[in-house]
């Protein structure tokens, strides 16, 4: 083959300098490509917080920098769950706000004068480079070959599957927490693999930092333990492995519990206890490793196998004890309910109602995932190909990680990763052995590759290497084809799916046009610059965050719903009779109440369609007063027309949902677009609230809570009275005189 | 004078003693006649037990359990019912408080069930005492109504929400002795078993073919939606309505057994070709051969992922890339 200068770049000390040269400017172009294509959100519509989460961590962070560290550690909210409040600084991961102030106080110090929203705006897409990094260093970690780390981290930039979470606006735990699951597991394999403290202690520091950030810190800490579990089982204890994992777990532990909201949590719950056991089973096995050097007979290593099983087994019988007993509290309902998936549904309503905590259907795997979805198996198989330590951690995080993702879809973020390292590997390899332009290695090249029987089926014979042109010509550009639909396909699902902050909607107008529906912000500042800065404001949870974030006012329940009981005292006053529903109102100073409605527009989302949640959670805390089978009628359908049952007829929420809404309607009768129904002709009357304001595409609409009678009427007479009827002299036959009760 | 104090004190015994001898006689009674269990019942016993006055409170529970009569809740139910009943008689009881379990069998009480005009069965009813410290105004018994297949716990919540407040034994399961053992014993067993076969049983274990296809099936299990089906229990597959069937349910978020069975063979498919270019086709040492795989291998491949697209484009309306053949 003749000398080109492009040879010279390539080979000897010049070419290793080039390659890494190289290297850099992919990984730089893929870190833009990955920042880039999460900022459809911000050149559409602006810089903006998304969803509901990302608005409290977003005024979590406000606090943060306006008054401090410590002020944040100890901080007391009285603004949220009136009247309770909240103990919020020991109750949230606080990685996220310390991250976003940090970055903004070095900003500040290079006199870069930045608003701290654009920071948290940001914060996800500038980490989503970083995870695209973190993502080349793990996979590098797995194969030789040097096309599988650049592949990987291009995969896990674009992929959908990790956008979903990671867009510019939404300012969520995730955002910064798969960098960290990412980085943390890079340093765990490069800690298996060298043997070495440092890389162990550097993983214990990211576990910690990843506890502080993400509640799905709980993934690492049993996924590790399974690794090193699994490769003790196949007998593959070695120093190294000892070194690595109690390093990691004791430093890691520390690290863990200096976070308020863990606490002591990885001693006494169900959870951790996975760790904490295989922490003990690899000191058995590491002092019986290190008597068997001394001991020759095989009797005595026998015995000594034996009394490793026997401890072990008495140990783990002690922690099914002390479970039982108490000690340790079992796992908790979120974890749990991954196993057995009809807990949740059973117990807690609350994590049953939440639409990310669904199972996944097949195409929501495809659409995140494209291509990848099935590269992903072929990766996983070409892992048992080598089989080395860092092998079995792939395999074993891809089956567990696929499970999750099944059952929930939210967990389909801790799949992205692996899925990604895995079609990396399989990619990888089909491009090394087609891509190259020369003959291949030839037949004498390898020919003690695979010959084993410990290998794989498919690995038996020697590599020949491909041999013709025009077989490397079809497999490569049908690769090129795969990976440019990739690429189209990340970019329309990001475009289309992922970049709505769902507190602003679009949609197009008949002739094309893009209409911005932005009710929701025009609601909550007319709470901001209507009310009293104290106005309690009763709403569903889901928009306790946003109320919080951007009306600035107190609220009854939020996002956070740590208090069931308390949500169910709203979900009852939602969905009882007005007359129940006052004292409730009364009782929790609320002054005003806030509901979504979406049925003049068409809007999917509203609280009628979220209001059988409601009464189910409302019917766990007092299953004598509200039923849910009231709410649905006598075929078992639910309705709002002519035929709803009285039950939701009268409940507060049906009225403050369709009051006055056949005055928009002249003469034709009154049509909900969202259940696609027809409405009673006479709309619902309200007495014991009145109309404050209503949006301008009627999707939120705020009442206020009138006062009591002036002249001690109940309201109801109020509203009679003041309608014009006349009092009815039927009062006369009331029965004898109860003493009124509560 | 100490005569008669004594004289006077039992004078005061014997009185209060033919006071409330009716209805302490009638609630001792009927408790003696059942220590754990619940009491059985017939007709007369029932109308005497339910009848006015009664300082105790007392549970019904009509019930259809011989196997003639069909009614697989009430069998179902029965053990349950006696949980209940058995935890009640050996707690912890408040003072006072005084509570009969009872069960009327249908064949026992035809008279009764017609009176109430029960049509279904099981049905619990719960009578208020009516004199006594806890009696209430509103006398009508409280009933349950079966909807479906009930734990004792969730029975035995419905019950104390009628009983006056106040500590009330807690349900206790006997503990299954028998499972315990037999569970010791398979352990053992498997155990043994083993042991023995381990010359045979650990090369098969040691296989790495085997825990090969074991995660390559357990991931395309969970990646085409297996746990959907799962949590969901959706139909196998539907009628189109028109006479045919409808592989491929509607909608994004929607999915039948068998429409997931089909996207887990093609990408198996699609996972074994690749894997086939990748690491079988490189080791064919003919020429011929291997170019003529290759071509196979990847009209396979671009033919279902074409496939896939399409289904793709089925469910999810907007999708706008495609591959040639479909």
């Amino acid at each position: 083959m003749a000398e080109t200068p492009v040879d010279a770049l390539l080979q000897g000390s010049t070419g290793r300098n080039t390659r890494g040269l190289l290297r850099i400017i992919i990984l730089l172009t893929i870190a833009a490509a990955a920042v880039s294509s999460r900022l459809f959100s911000v050149i559409r519509f602006e810089s903006i917080i998304h969803e509901f989460d990302p608005w409290f961590n977003f005024r979590a962070t406000k606090y943060l920098v306006q008054n401090g560290f410590y002020s944040f550690w100890d901080w007391f909210d009285d603004r949220t769950w009136h009247p309770l409040g909240r103990v919020t600084g020991g109750t949230l991961y606080p990685g996220l706000m310390v991250t976003s102030g940090v970055i903004y106080h070095i900003l500040r110090f290079l006199t870069i004068p930045v608003d701290i929203r654009n920071i948290c705006v940001l914060l996800a897409p500038a980490f989503s480079g970083l995870t695209a990094f973190a993502m080349y260093l793990l996979t590098c970690e797995m194969s030789i070959s040097p096309s599988a780390g650049l592949l990987a981290a291009a995969f896990m930039g674009i992929t959908p599957g990790y956008i979903s979470r990671s867009v510019a606006g939404s300012y969520d735990n995730e955002a910064i927490a798969i960098f960290l699951l990412v980085f943390t597991f890079f340093l765990w394999v490069k800690a298996v693999k060298n043997g070495s403290i440092m890389w162990g202690a550097l993983a214990a520091l990211f576990y910690g930092y990843m506890v502080s950030a993400w509640g799905g810190y709980v993934f690492i800490t049993n996924l590790i333990p399974l690794h090193v579990f699994v490769l003790l089982c196949m007998g593959r204890y070695s120093s190294r492995l000892y070194i690595s994992y109690t390093t990691w777990y004791a430093l890691g532990t520390l690290a863990s519990m200096q976070i308020p909201f863990v606490g002591f949590l990885p001693i006494r719950n169900s959870d951790h206890m996975s760790a904490l056991g295989v922490f003990g089973l690899i000191q058995l096995v590491a002092f019986a490793d290190f008597v068997r050097g001394f001991i020759p007979g095989k009797q005595f290593q026998r015995l000594v196998t034996a009394m490793v099983v026997i401890i072990f087994g008495i140990a783990f019988i002690g922690l099914v004890a002390l479970t039982l007993s108490g000690v340790i509290a079992p796992w908790s309902g979120r974890f749990y309910s991954l196993w057995d998936t009809g807990y949740a549904k059973i117990h807690i309503p609350i994590i049953a109602s939440v639409s990310e905590h669904q199972p996944t259907a097949w195409p929501a795997f495809f659409f995140d995932l494209n291509f990848l979805i099935w590269l992903f198996p072929a990766g996983v198989y070409m892992c048992f190909r080598d089989l080395k330590d860092e092998h079995v951690f792939v395999i074993i995080y891809a089956v567990l990680a696929s499970y999750f993702a099944g059952v929930m879809v939210r967990l389909m973020l801790t799949l992205t990763p692996i899925v990604c390292v895995a079609a990396a590997l399989a990619l990888s390899t089909i491009i090394d052995t087609y891509v190259l332009v020369s003959r291949g290695p030839g037949p004498q090249a390898k020919t003690n590759d695979g010959t084993s029987t410990e290998g794989l089926r498919s690995t038996r014979n020697p590599v020949v290497g491909i041999t013709s042109y025009i077989s490397k010509a079809i497999v490569t550009s049908s690769v090129v084809v795969y990976l440019l639909l990739f690429v189209a396909h990340c970019t329309w699902v990001t475009s289309n799916a992922y970049s709505s902050p769902s507190v602003v909607l679009a949609s197009r107008m008949p002739d094309g046009s893009q209409f911005i529906i932005d009710d929701y912000r025009e609601a909550y500042y007319w709470l901001r610059q209507n009310t009293p800065d104290n106005a309690k404001i009763m709403s569903w949870w889901d928009y306790g965050y946003q109320i919080g974030g951007m009306a600035d006012r107190p609220t009854l329940v939020d996002n956070n719903t740590w208090n069931n009981t308390h949500i169910a005292t709203v979900g009852k006053a939602m969905s009882s009779r007005e007359e129940v529903s006052y004292p409730i109102l009364r009782q929790h100073d609320v002054d005003y109440v806030l509901v979504v409605f979406g049925g003049l527009l068409g809007y999917s989302g509203d609280d009628i369609n979220k209001f059988l949640w409601m009464v189910r959670i409302a019917e766990g805390i007092w299953p004598d007063e509200i039923k849910e089978r009231d709410y649905f009628t006598a075929r078992g359908e639910y309705r709002v027309d002519d035929e709803a049952t009285p039950a939701m007829r009268n409940s507060l929420m049906y009225k403050m949902s369709y009051y006055n809404f056949n005055a928009l309607f002249q003469q034709s009768q009154a049509v909900d677009r969202v259940r696609g129904s027809r409405l009673p002709a006479e709309g619902p009357q309200l007495s014991t609230l009145e109309e404050a304001f209503t949006s301008e595409n009627w999707i939120i609409r705020i009442y206020k809570v009138k006062d009591l009678d002036n002249f001690g009427r109940d309201h109801g007479n109020a509203a009679a009275f003041e309608r014009g009827h006349k009092r009815k002299r039927a009062t006369k036959r009331r029965g004898p005189r109860v003493l009124r009760t509560e | 004078m100490n005569l008669f104090t004594l004289i006077i004190s039992l004078f005061y015994i014997v009185s209060s003693a033919f006071c409330a001898n009716s209805e302490l006689d009638k609630f001792e009674r009927y408790q003696s006649l059942s220590r754990s269990t619940p009491i059985d019942l017939d007709d007369s016993l029932y109308e005497d037990l339910t009848s006015k006055p009664r300082n105790y409170h007392v549970a019904v529970l009509l019930t259809a359990s011989e196997a003639r009569y069909g009614c697989i809740l009430c069998r179902e139910f029965q053990p349950e019912w006696e949980i209940i009943a058995r935890s009640w008689n050996k707690g912890p009881k408040p003072d006072g408080l005084r509570m009969l379990f009872t069960t009327l069998d249908f064949s026992n009480g035809k008279a009764t069930f017609q009176k109430l005009m029960l049509q279904t069965a099981p049905v619990l009813l719960l009578f208020p005492p009516t004199i006594g410290p806890f009696a209430k105004v509103d006398d009508a018994p409280a009933r349950f109504d079966f909807s479906g297949p009930i734990s004792a716990d969730q029975l035995y919540v419905w019950i104390n929400r009628y009983l006056p407040e106040g500590p009330k034994p807690p349900l206790a399961r006997p503990i299954n002795y028998m499972r315990l053992v037999s569970a010791v014993t398979i352990l053992m067993g498997v155990i043994t078993l083993f042991t023995v076969m381990s010359p045979y049983v650990l090369p098969v274990i040691r296989n790495r073919n085997l825990w090969a296809a074991f995660s390559l099936i357990a991931i395309l299990l969970f990646t085409s939606g297996h746990m959907f089906n799962h949590i969901r229990k959706v139909p196998y597959v539907t009628g189109d309505g028109k006479g045919g069937i409808s592989y491929f349910a509607g909608g994004f978020s929607n999915q039948f057994g068998m429409e997931t069975q089909i996207i887990a063979a093609i990408y198996a498919i699609l996972s074994f070709s690749t894997i086939a270019l990748a690491m079988k086709v490189p080791r064919v040492p003919d020429y011929k051969a291997q170019q003529v795989a290759v071509l196979i291998w990847v009209g396979v491949l671009f033919g279902m992922y074409s496939f896939l697209l399409s289904a793709f484009r089925a469910k999810n309306g907007g999708y706008p890339f495609f591959l040639p053949p479909f």
